[in-house]
Protein backbone atom coordinates (compact mmCIF):
# COMPACT_ATOMS: atom_id res chain seq x y z
CA UNK A 1 0.00 0.00 0.00
CA UNK A 2 1.44 3.37 -0.91
CA UNK A 3 1.57 6.61 1.03
CA UNK A 4 -1.47 8.06 -0.70
CA UNK A 5 -3.82 5.33 0.43
CA UNK A 6 -2.15 5.17 3.84
CA UNK A 7 -3.41 8.68 4.42
CA UNK A 8 -6.99 7.55 3.84
CA UNK A 9 -7.08 5.09 6.66
CA UNK A 10 -9.07 7.04 9.21
CA UNK A 11 -12.75 6.59 9.54
CA UNK A 12 -14.67 9.59 8.28
CA UNK A 13 -11.57 10.86 6.63
CA UNK A 14 -12.97 13.40 4.14
CA UNK A 15 -10.97 12.04 1.16
CA UNK A 16 -12.40 8.61 1.79
CA UNK A 17 -15.92 9.98 2.05
CA UNK A 18 -15.55 11.82 -1.24
CA UNK A 19 -14.14 8.74 -2.98
CA UNK A 20 -17.01 6.66 -1.62
CA UNK A 21 -19.52 9.23 -2.81
CA UNK A 22 -18.07 9.19 -6.32
CA UNK A 23 -17.86 5.39 -6.45
CA UNK A 24 -21.22 4.95 -8.19
CA UNK A 25 -21.43 7.96 -10.52
CA UNK A 26 -19.84 11.36 -11.21
CA UNK A 27 -21.08 14.21 -9.00
CA UNK A 28 -20.43 17.91 -8.62
CA UNK A 29 -19.52 19.58 -5.34
CA UNK A 30 -23.00 20.18 -3.99
CA UNK A 31 -24.15 16.67 -4.95
CA UNK A 32 -21.15 15.21 -3.11
CA UNK A 33 -21.92 17.11 0.09
CA UNK A 34 -25.59 16.08 -0.11
CA UNK A 35 -24.71 12.44 -0.75
CA UNK A 36 -22.12 12.30 2.05
CA UNK A 37 -24.54 13.93 4.48
CA UNK A 38 -27.45 11.63 3.59
CA UNK A 39 -25.66 8.30 3.26
CA UNK A 40 -22.73 8.67 5.65
CA UNK A 41 -24.03 11.23 8.11
CA UNK A 42 -21.09 13.62 7.75
CA UNK A 43 -21.42 17.26 6.73
CA UNK A 44 -18.55 18.51 4.59
CA UNK A 45 -18.03 22.27 4.43
CA UNK A 46 -17.13 23.95 1.15
CA UNK A 47 -13.60 24.60 2.41
CA UNK A 48 -13.05 21.00 3.44
CA UNK A 49 -14.62 19.59 0.29
CA UNK A 50 -12.55 21.60 -2.14
CA UNK A 51 -9.35 21.08 -0.18
CA UNK A 52 -10.05 17.34 -0.54
CA UNK A 53 -11.02 17.60 -4.20
CA UNK A 54 -7.77 19.48 -4.96
CA UNK A 55 -5.70 16.80 -3.17
CA UNK A 56 -7.51 13.86 -4.77
CA UNK A 57 -7.25 15.44 -8.20
CA UNK A 58 -3.54 16.14 -7.73
CA UNK A 59 -2.98 12.48 -6.83
CA UNK A 60 -4.97 11.23 -9.78
CA UNK A 61 -7.65 9.58 -7.65
CA UNK A 62 -10.46 11.64 -9.17
CA UNK A 63 -10.74 13.66 -12.37
CA UNK A 64 -12.93 16.56 -13.48
CA UNK A 65 -15.37 16.15 -16.35
CA UNK A 66 -16.10 18.78 -18.95
CA UNK A 67 -18.94 21.08 -18.03
CA UNK A 68 -20.43 24.27 -19.38
CA UNK A 69 -21.85 24.97 -15.96
CA UNK A 70 -20.04 26.35 -12.92
CA UNK A 71 -20.90 23.01 -11.27
CA UNK A 72 -18.14 20.81 -12.60
CA UNK A 73 -18.67 17.10 -11.97
CA UNK A 74 -15.90 14.75 -10.85
CA UNK A 75 -15.51 11.04 -11.35
CA UNK A 76 -13.38 8.50 -9.59
CA UNK A 77 -10.38 7.19 -11.57
CA UNK A 78 -9.15 3.61 -11.70
CA UNK A 79 -6.44 4.48 -9.18
CA UNK A 80 -9.06 6.07 -6.97
CA UNK A 81 -11.28 3.00 -7.18
CA UNK A 82 -8.36 0.77 -6.23
CA UNK A 83 -7.45 2.99 -3.30
CA UNK A 84 -11.05 3.00 -2.13
CA UNK A 85 -11.31 -0.78 -2.49
CA UNK A 86 -8.15 -1.31 -0.45
CA UNK A 87 -9.32 1.03 2.26
CA UNK A 88 -12.78 -0.51 2.33
CA UNK A 89 -11.21 -3.94 2.75
CA UNK A 90 -9.06 -2.72 5.58
CA UNK A 91 -12.00 -0.99 7.26
CA UNK A 92 -14.08 -4.13 6.87
CA UNK A 93 -11.45 -6.16 8.67
CA UNK A 94 -11.21 -3.59 11.43
CA UNK A 95 -15.00 -3.54 11.78
CA UNK A 96 -15.15 -7.33 11.81
CA UNK A 97 -12.47 -7.65 14.48
CA UNK A 98 -14.07 -4.90 16.53
CA UNK A 99 -17.52 -6.52 16.36
CA UNK A 100 -16.14 -9.93 17.25
CA UNK A 101 -14.18 -8.67 20.25
CA UNK A 102 -16.97 -6.46 21.50
CA UNK A 103 -19.31 -9.40 21.24
CA UNK A 104 -16.96 -11.65 23.20
CA UNK A 105 -16.24 -9.15 25.92
CA UNK A 106 -19.45 -7.20 26.30
CA UNK A 107 -22.01 -9.41 24.66
CA UNK A 108 -22.63 -6.63 22.15
CA UNK A 109 -24.73 -7.88 19.25
CA UNK A 110 -24.08 -4.98 16.91
CA UNK A 111 -26.39 -2.52 15.28
CA UNK B 1 -24.84 33.54 1.61
CA UNK B 2 -23.60 37.03 1.09
CA UNK B 3 -21.38 36.89 -2.03
CA UNK B 4 -18.97 39.61 -0.84
CA UNK B 5 -18.09 37.50 2.22
CA UNK B 6 -17.59 34.37 0.17
CA UNK B 7 -15.54 36.29 -2.38
CA UNK B 8 -13.45 37.79 0.41
CA UNK B 9 -12.76 34.30 1.76
CA UNK B 10 -11.89 33.09 -1.73
CA UNK B 11 -9.52 36.02 -2.17
CA UNK B 12 -7.38 34.50 0.57
CA UNK B 13 -6.50 31.55 -1.70
CA UNK B 14 -3.57 31.44 -4.12
CA UNK B 15 -4.47 32.83 -7.57
CA UNK B 16 -4.00 29.46 -9.28
CA UNK B 17 -6.36 27.80 -6.78
CA UNK B 18 -8.97 30.52 -7.27
CA UNK B 19 -8.72 30.25 -11.03
CA UNK B 20 -9.27 26.50 -10.90
CA UNK B 21 -11.89 26.08 -8.15
CA UNK B 22 -13.25 29.57 -7.42
CA UNK B 23 -16.39 29.35 -9.55
CA UNK B 24 -17.20 25.85 -8.34
CA UNK B 25 -16.89 26.90 -4.69
CA UNK B 26 -19.16 29.90 -5.25
CA UNK B 27 -21.68 27.66 -7.01
CA UNK B 28 -21.59 25.24 -4.08
CA UNK B 29 -22.12 28.06 -1.60
CA UNK B 30 -25.00 29.38 -3.72
CA UNK B 31 -26.60 25.92 -3.75
CA UNK B 32 -26.05 25.12 -0.10
CA UNK B 33 -26.86 28.59 1.20
CA UNK B 34 -23.84 28.44 3.50
CA UNK B 35 -23.63 31.00 6.27
CA UNK B 36 -20.74 32.59 8.15
CA UNK B 37 -19.55 29.18 9.36
CA UNK B 38 -19.12 27.96 5.79
CA UNK B 39 -17.26 31.15 4.89
CA UNK B 40 -15.05 30.81 7.98
CA UNK B 41 -14.25 27.22 7.02
CA UNK B 42 -13.45 28.36 3.50
CA UNK B 43 -11.14 31.06 4.85
CA UNK B 44 -9.44 28.61 7.22
CA UNK B 45 -8.62 26.17 4.44
CA UNK B 46 -6.83 28.93 2.52
CA UNK B 47 -3.82 28.46 4.81
CA UNK B 48 -2.94 24.92 3.71
CA UNK B 49 -3.63 25.96 0.12
CA UNK B 50 -0.71 28.38 0.45
CA UNK B 51 1.61 26.23 2.53
CA UNK B 52 1.01 22.92 0.75
CA UNK B 53 0.07 23.89 -2.81
CA UNK B 54 -1.05 20.98 -4.92
CA UNK B 55 1.29 20.17 -7.78
CA UNK B 56 -1.29 20.12 -10.55
CA UNK B 57 -2.07 23.80 -9.86
CA UNK B 58 1.55 24.84 -9.84
CA UNK B 59 2.08 27.23 -12.74
CA UNK B 60 5.88 27.38 -12.78
CA UNK B 61 6.31 30.19 -15.32
CA UNK B 62 3.72 32.32 -13.48
CA UNK B 63 5.51 31.63 -10.19
CA UNK B 64 8.86 32.64 -11.70
CA UNK B 65 7.43 35.82 -13.21
CA UNK B 66 5.72 36.86 -9.97
CA UNK B 67 8.83 36.12 -7.92
CA UNK B 68 11.04 38.01 -10.34
CA UNK B 69 8.79 41.08 -10.22
CA UNK B 70 8.67 41.08 -6.41
CA UNK B 71 12.35 40.29 -5.95
CA UNK B 72 13.33 43.01 -8.42
CA UNK B 73 11.33 45.62 -6.52
CA UNK B 74 12.59 44.59 -3.07
CA UNK B 75 16.16 44.22 -4.39
CA UNK B 76 16.00 47.79 -5.71
CA UNK B 77 14.80 49.07 -2.34
CA UNK B 78 17.56 47.12 -0.59
CA UNK B 79 20.16 48.45 -3.01
CA UNK B 80 18.84 51.98 -2.36
CA UNK B 81 19.15 51.45 1.38
CA UNK B 82 22.66 50.13 0.80
CA UNK B 83 23.63 53.22 -1.17
CA UNK B 84 22.30 55.41 1.66
CA UNK B 85 24.50 53.39 4.01
CA UNK B 86 27.51 53.87 1.74
CA UNK B 87 26.82 57.60 1.42
CA UNK B 88 26.52 58.14 5.17
CA UNK B 89 29.48 56.01 6.21
CA UNK B 90 32.08 54.98 3.67
CA UNK B 91 31.87 58.05 1.48
CA UNK B 92 32.14 60.30 4.57
CA UNK B 93 35.44 58.61 5.38
CA UNK B 94 34.07 57.11 8.57
CA UNK B 95 36.51 54.40 9.54
CA UNK B 96 36.88 53.11 13.04
CA UNK B 97 40.34 52.31 14.37
CA UNK B 98 40.30 49.22 16.55
CA UNK B 99 36.99 47.99 15.14
CA UNK B 100 37.98 45.74 12.31
CA UNK B 101 34.47 44.42 11.89
CA UNK B 102 33.34 47.81 10.58
CA UNK B 103 36.09 47.95 7.96
CA UNK B 104 35.39 44.33 7.00
CA UNK B 105 31.68 45.06 6.83
CA UNK B 106 32.37 47.94 4.41
CA UNK B 107 34.47 45.66 2.23
CA UNK B 108 31.96 42.81 2.30
CA UNK B 109 29.15 45.24 1.46
CA UNK B 110 31.01 46.73 -1.52
CA UNK B 111 31.93 43.34 -2.96
CA UNK B 112 28.55 41.69 -2.42
CA UNK B 113 26.51 44.65 -3.69
CA UNK B 114 28.57 44.72 -6.90
CA UNK B 115 28.45 40.93 -7.28
CA UNK B 116 24.71 40.82 -6.67
CA UNK B 117 24.03 43.54 -9.25
CA UNK B 118 26.31 41.83 -11.75
CA UNK B 119 24.67 38.42 -11.29
CA UNK B 120 21.16 39.87 -11.53
CA UNK B 121 22.12 41.90 -14.59
CA UNK B 122 23.80 39.07 -16.45
CA UNK B 123 21.10 36.55 -15.53
CA UNK B 124 18.26 38.87 -16.44
CA UNK B 125 19.76 40.30 -19.63
CA UNK B 126 18.65 37.52 -22.02
CA UNK B 127 15.08 37.72 -20.71
CA UNK B 128 15.09 41.51 -20.94
CA UNK B 129 16.40 41.43 -24.53
CA UNK B 130 13.86 38.74 -25.45
CA UNK B 131 10.96 40.76 -24.06
CA UNK B 132 12.22 44.01 -25.59
CA UNK B 133 12.49 42.40 -29.03
CA UNK B 134 9.02 40.96 -28.76
CA UNK B 135 7.53 44.26 -27.56
CA UNK B 136 9.14 46.10 -30.47
CA UNK B 137 8.19 43.42 -32.99
CA UNK B 138 4.58 43.55 -31.86
CA UNK B 139 4.71 47.37 -31.60
CA UNK B 140 3.73 47.34 -27.95
CA UNK B 141 4.78 50.86 -27.04
CA UNK B 142 3.79 50.66 -23.37
CA UNK B 143 5.70 47.44 -22.82
CA UNK B 144 8.74 48.83 -24.64
CA UNK B 145 8.64 51.87 -22.39
CA UNK B 146 8.26 49.68 -19.29
CA UNK B 147 11.28 47.63 -20.30
CA UNK B 148 13.36 50.76 -20.88
CA UNK B 149 12.50 52.23 -17.46
CA UNK B 150 15.48 50.54 -15.70
CA UNK B 151 17.68 52.69 -17.96
CA UNK B 152 15.53 55.81 -18.27
CA UNK B 153 14.63 56.24 -14.58
CA UNK B 154 18.21 56.18 -13.20
CA UNK B 155 19.44 58.44 -16.02
CA UNK B 156 16.64 60.95 -15.33
CA UNK B 157 17.35 60.75 -11.60
CA UNK B 158 21.09 61.27 -11.98
CA UNK B 159 20.54 64.19 -14.36
CA UNK B 160 18.13 65.76 -11.88
CA UNK B 161 20.59 65.12 -9.07
CA UNK B 162 23.45 66.85 -10.88
CA UNK B 163 21.28 69.88 -11.67
CA UNK B 164 19.91 70.04 -8.11
CA UNK B 165 23.34 69.83 -6.49
CA UNK B 166 24.71 72.52 -8.80
CA UNK B 167 21.80 74.81 -8.03
CA UNK B 168 21.54 74.40 -4.28
CA UNK B 169 24.72 72.63 -3.18
CA UNK B 170 27.41 74.38 -1.19
CA UNK B 171 31.00 73.51 -0.39
CA UNK B 172 29.79 70.77 1.98
CA UNK B 173 27.18 69.39 -0.35
CA UNK B 174 23.46 69.82 0.23
CA UNK B 175 21.59 70.49 3.46
CA UNK B 176 20.04 67.69 5.53
CA UNK B 177 16.55 68.52 4.24
CA UNK B 178 17.69 68.44 0.64
CA UNK B 179 19.53 65.20 1.32
CA UNK B 180 16.18 63.77 2.43
CA UNK B 181 14.50 65.03 -0.75
CA UNK B 182 17.24 63.64 -2.96
CA UNK B 183 17.12 60.29 -1.14
CA UNK B 184 13.33 60.05 -1.44
CA UNK B 185 13.59 60.88 -5.15
CA UNK B 186 16.22 58.16 -5.48
CA UNK B 187 13.92 55.56 -3.95
CA UNK B 188 11.10 56.71 -6.22
CA UNK B 189 13.37 56.36 -9.25
CA UNK B 190 14.45 52.88 -8.09
CA UNK B 191 10.82 51.85 -7.60
CA UNK B 192 9.87 53.11 -11.08
CA UNK B 193 12.91 51.39 -12.63
CA UNK B 194 11.96 48.09 -10.97
CA UNK B 195 8.23 48.36 -11.65
CA UNK B 196 8.77 48.65 -15.42
CA UNK B 197 10.11 45.15 -16.04
CA UNK B 198 7.67 43.79 -13.45
CA UNK B 199 4.74 45.16 -15.45
CA UNK B 200 6.24 43.92 -18.69
CA UNK B 201 6.63 40.42 -17.19
CA UNK B 202 2.97 40.48 -16.25
CA UNK B 203 1.78 41.64 -19.66
CA UNK B 204 4.11 39.73 -21.97
CA UNK B 205 4.10 36.52 -19.88
CA UNK B 206 7.42 35.14 -21.16
CA UNK B 207 8.29 31.47 -20.65
CA UNK B 208 11.23 29.24 -21.47
CA UNK B 209 14.95 29.03 -20.72
CA UNK B 210 15.52 32.80 -20.49
CA UNK B 211 12.87 33.04 -17.76
CA UNK B 212 14.38 30.08 -15.88
CA UNK B 213 17.86 31.59 -16.14
CA UNK B 214 16.61 34.93 -14.81
CA UNK B 215 14.78 33.25 -11.92
CA UNK B 216 17.81 31.14 -11.01
CA UNK B 217 20.11 34.17 -11.24
CA UNK B 218 17.71 36.14 -9.05
CA UNK B 219 18.07 33.45 -6.37
CA UNK B 220 21.87 33.66 -6.42
CA UNK B 221 21.78 37.45 -6.58
CA UNK B 222 19.37 37.62 -3.63
CA UNK B 223 21.55 35.28 -1.57
CA UNK B 224 24.59 37.48 -2.23
CA UNK B 225 22.55 40.59 -1.46
CA UNK B 226 21.49 39.05 1.84
CA UNK B 227 25.18 38.97 2.77
CA UNK B 228 25.38 42.68 1.88
CA UNK B 229 22.41 43.30 4.18
CA UNK B 230 24.17 41.44 7.00
CA UNK B 231 27.24 43.63 6.40
CA UNK B 232 25.09 46.75 6.70
CA UNK B 233 23.59 45.50 9.96
CA UNK B 234 27.03 44.67 11.37
CA UNK B 235 28.50 48.05 10.39
CA UNK B 236 25.59 50.21 11.56
CA UNK B 237 25.19 48.26 14.81
CA UNK B 238 28.92 48.42 15.48
CA UNK B 239 29.08 52.14 14.84
CA UNK B 240 26.13 52.81 17.14
CA UNK B 241 27.19 50.48 19.94
CA UNK B 242 30.93 50.82 20.12
CA UNK B 243 31.99 53.86 18.18
CA UNK B 244 29.32 56.48 18.54
CA UNK B 245 31.86 59.26 18.06
CA UNK B 246 32.28 57.98 14.52
CA UNK B 247 28.56 57.74 14.00
CA UNK B 248 28.12 61.31 15.21
CA UNK B 249 25.07 62.31 13.25
CA UNK B 250 23.44 58.88 13.26
CA UNK B 251 20.50 59.05 15.59
CA UNK B 252 19.83 55.74 17.38
CA UNK B 253 16.11 55.69 16.53
CA UNK B 254 16.74 56.45 12.88
CA UNK B 255 19.38 53.74 12.78
CA UNK B 256 16.87 51.29 14.25
CA UNK B 257 14.24 52.19 11.65
CA UNK B 258 16.86 51.97 8.94
CA UNK B 259 17.98 48.50 10.07
CA UNK B 260 14.37 47.28 10.25
CA UNK B 261 13.87 48.43 6.65
CA UNK B 262 17.07 46.66 5.58
CA UNK B 263 16.00 43.42 7.25
CA UNK B 264 12.49 43.65 5.77
CA UNK B 265 13.77 44.32 2.23
CA UNK B 266 16.38 41.56 2.51
CA UNK B 267 13.76 39.08 3.76
CA UNK B 268 11.28 39.86 0.97
CA UNK B 269 14.05 39.69 -1.64
CA UNK B 270 15.38 36.37 -0.36
CA UNK B 271 12.00 34.68 0.06
CA UNK B 272 10.65 35.84 -3.30
CA UNK B 273 13.80 34.97 -5.19
CA UNK B 274 14.00 31.58 -3.48
CA UNK B 275 10.43 30.74 -4.55
CA UNK B 276 11.22 31.72 -8.13
CA UNK B 277 14.44 29.71 -8.10
CA UNK B 278 12.65 26.68 -6.72
CA UNK B 279 10.15 26.91 -9.57
CA UNK B 280 13.01 27.31 -12.07
CA UNK B 281 14.83 24.24 -10.79
CA UNK B 282 11.76 22.04 -10.25
CA UNK B 283 11.21 19.08 -12.51
CA UNK B 284 8.51 19.79 -15.09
Amino acid sequence: MDGVTDRLDRWADPPLLVLASLADEPKHGYAITQDVAETMGVRLSAGTLYAVIARLEARGLIEPLESDDRRRPYRITMAGAEALAQQSERMSKVASVARERLSTRLGWAGA
Amino acid sequence: MRPPLARAALALYPPSWRARYGDEVLALLDDSGGGPAAVASLAWHALPAWFCPTRHLHDRPARMRASLATALMSWSMLAGLGLVFAQLTQLQGITVPGHLQVRWAYLVFDVTLAASALIAGLGGLPLWVLMLRRARREQRVRDTLCLLLPVLAPVAYLAGLVVTVRMIGGANGVSQAWFGVVTAAGFAAAAIAAAGPGLALRRLQPRGPALRLAAAAAGVSAAVMAVAAVAIVVAVTSLNLWARQFAGYHDGTLSGIYLALVVAAATVTTVSAARGTRAALAQP
